[in-house]
């Protein structure tokens, strides 16, 4: 039997309660965001070490005048958070600021703890009928303009902006074209054609230039073609003797030459004779 | 011959409560702005300090995270030392009311842009939608400071059998 005079239990006012759980329901909420929060920068840190990197880049012809740089990006995202919405827009111009590409990928997803494989392709106009013929025969820096938004851990939204200068090998660094002195033989004229270059691209060389002599009034003298197979990093320089036209004389003419490979073909620049 | 029983129900006495001393509150309370300040003051200011020797541009000065932490803490430690009176609402009002300005206060700085070192890549990272989410938390202490303002001008000292309880 209870004892008269023990004090009752007294539930707490109703006012009271309410503003209790109000403050239990901050605290939870609080300490929710804080962990929340401190996972992220845990997550992002080991995101932010994770390395970037490019693979199988490789340069092709791939129509007249365009090489296409081509291969792929690969993004590690080891955090537990995703990466989403990843949109990445690039832009490319020559040292003049002269626009040659744009690129665009996304909008992508990374898992945590995944990792993302992004292709991507440039199209470099290098003909020597474009603002650009440069590419064709000079090294020189390029300006790579890239901007990137990604939303990381739901509630982060993240812009990034690159810009970087890369170096550009010219597939044809120093090229050079020479018809030397015609060599008068009974009705036979023949004259030597010399090329020569660098290979400075990161691609192979493999097709043939064909070439035609052509004298100041625009009369065909004489051509023919160099087979061309040359590694990337290598240095072209070879001489052909041609026959001419006895009637037709190369000096103030010029030397007209065109590079195929693989069914494209690009126009040089045509060379004057003096 | 036996009494007969007795039907009546036991009068509820008031519930006792015992109120730390003055000397007490003031003690703890200063032990935990010594913890607090480590926690929202020192280490946010040193993680800033490194961003700032490492010539990353930092998204709030140092001279504002130290006042706002400073300020916070110094109510938080009022708030606690006068818990058992009925400035303790009105308080928890005004230092709720003061975080909310804080937190406010980094929202407008949002996004947050740096620029690695080297220069060539710039980055803007927002966070307001998750200090919004944490405007929750002081929003909710404002609501319940209110009440309990209520409660203290309505029944004054009712609350501390339960702050305080034997």
């Amino acid at each position: 039997m209870a004892a008269q005079g023990i004090p009752t239990h007294r539930t707490p006012p109703l006012i009271y309660r309410v503003a209790r759980a109000l403050r239990w329901t901050g605290t939870i909420v609080l300490v929710l965001l804080v962990v929340f929060a401190g996972t992220v920068a845990y997550s992002a840190y080991e995101t932010a070490h994770a390395t970037i990197r490019s693979e199988s880049f490789s340069g092709v012809f791939v129509s007249n005048g365009v090489i296409e740089v081509s291969g792929s990006f690969v993004l590690s995202n080891p955090g537990i958070y995703p990466i989403e919405s990843l949109e990445l827009a690039a832009h490319v111009a020559n040292a003049s600021g002269v626009h040659l590409a744009t690129l665009a990928i996304g909008p992508k997803t990374i898992e945590g703890g995944s990792t993302g494989v992004f292709p991507i392709s440039l199209g470099l106009p290098i003909d020597a009928s474009s603002a650009v013929e440069s590419l064709l025969f000079e090294d020189q820096p390029i300006e790579l303009s890239a901007w990137a938004n990604v939303t990381y851990a739901y509630l982060f939204p993240l812009s990034i902006a690159l810009l970087e200068t890369r170096s550009w090998g010219a597939p044809f660094e120093g090229f050079a074209a020479t018809v030397g002195t015609p060599t008068y033989n009974n009705n036979e004229v023949t004259a030597p054609v010399t090329l020569s270059w660098a290979n400075h691209a990161d691609f192979d060389e493999q097709g043939s230039i064909s070439f035609t002599v052509e004298s100041a009034g625009q009369v065909t003298c004489g051509g023919g073609s160099f087979p061309v197979d040359v590694p990337s990093g290598q240095l072209f320089d070879q001489t052909d003797v041609i026959s001419m036209s006895t009637t037709c004389s190369p000096s103030g003419g010029e030397l007209l030459l065109t590079y195929s490979v693989a069914g494209t073909s690009t126009t040089f620049p045509p060379e004057p004779i003096p | 011959m036996n009494a007969a029983p007795d039907t009546t129900p036991p009068t509820p006495l008031p519930l006792g409560y015992r109120v730390p001393s003055l000397a007490y509150r003031i003690i703890v309370a200063g032990l935990r702005v010594i913890v607090s300040f480590v926690a929202f003051v020192a280490l946010p200011v040193a993680a800033l300090a490194y961003l700032h020797s490492r010539g990353i541009a930092i998204p709030v000065s140092i001279a504002a995270v130290t006042t706002w932490g400073i300020v916070l803490l110094l109510l938080s430690a009022a708030r606690y030392v006068l818990k058992p009176t009925v400035a303790y609402g009105p308080l928890s009002v005004l230092l709720s009311g003061v975080f909310l300005g804080y937190l406010y206060y980094l929202v407008l700085l949002s996004p947050y842009k740096f620029a690695l070192p080297g220069g060539t890549a710039s980055i803007a990272a927002g966070y307001s939608m998750f200090l919004e989410l944490l405007m929750v938390v002081p929003a909710l202490e404002i609501v319940a400071g209110v009440l309990t303002t209520v409660e203290d001008v309505a029944h004054p000292k009712e609350r501390l059998p339960f702050d305080y309880p034997v």
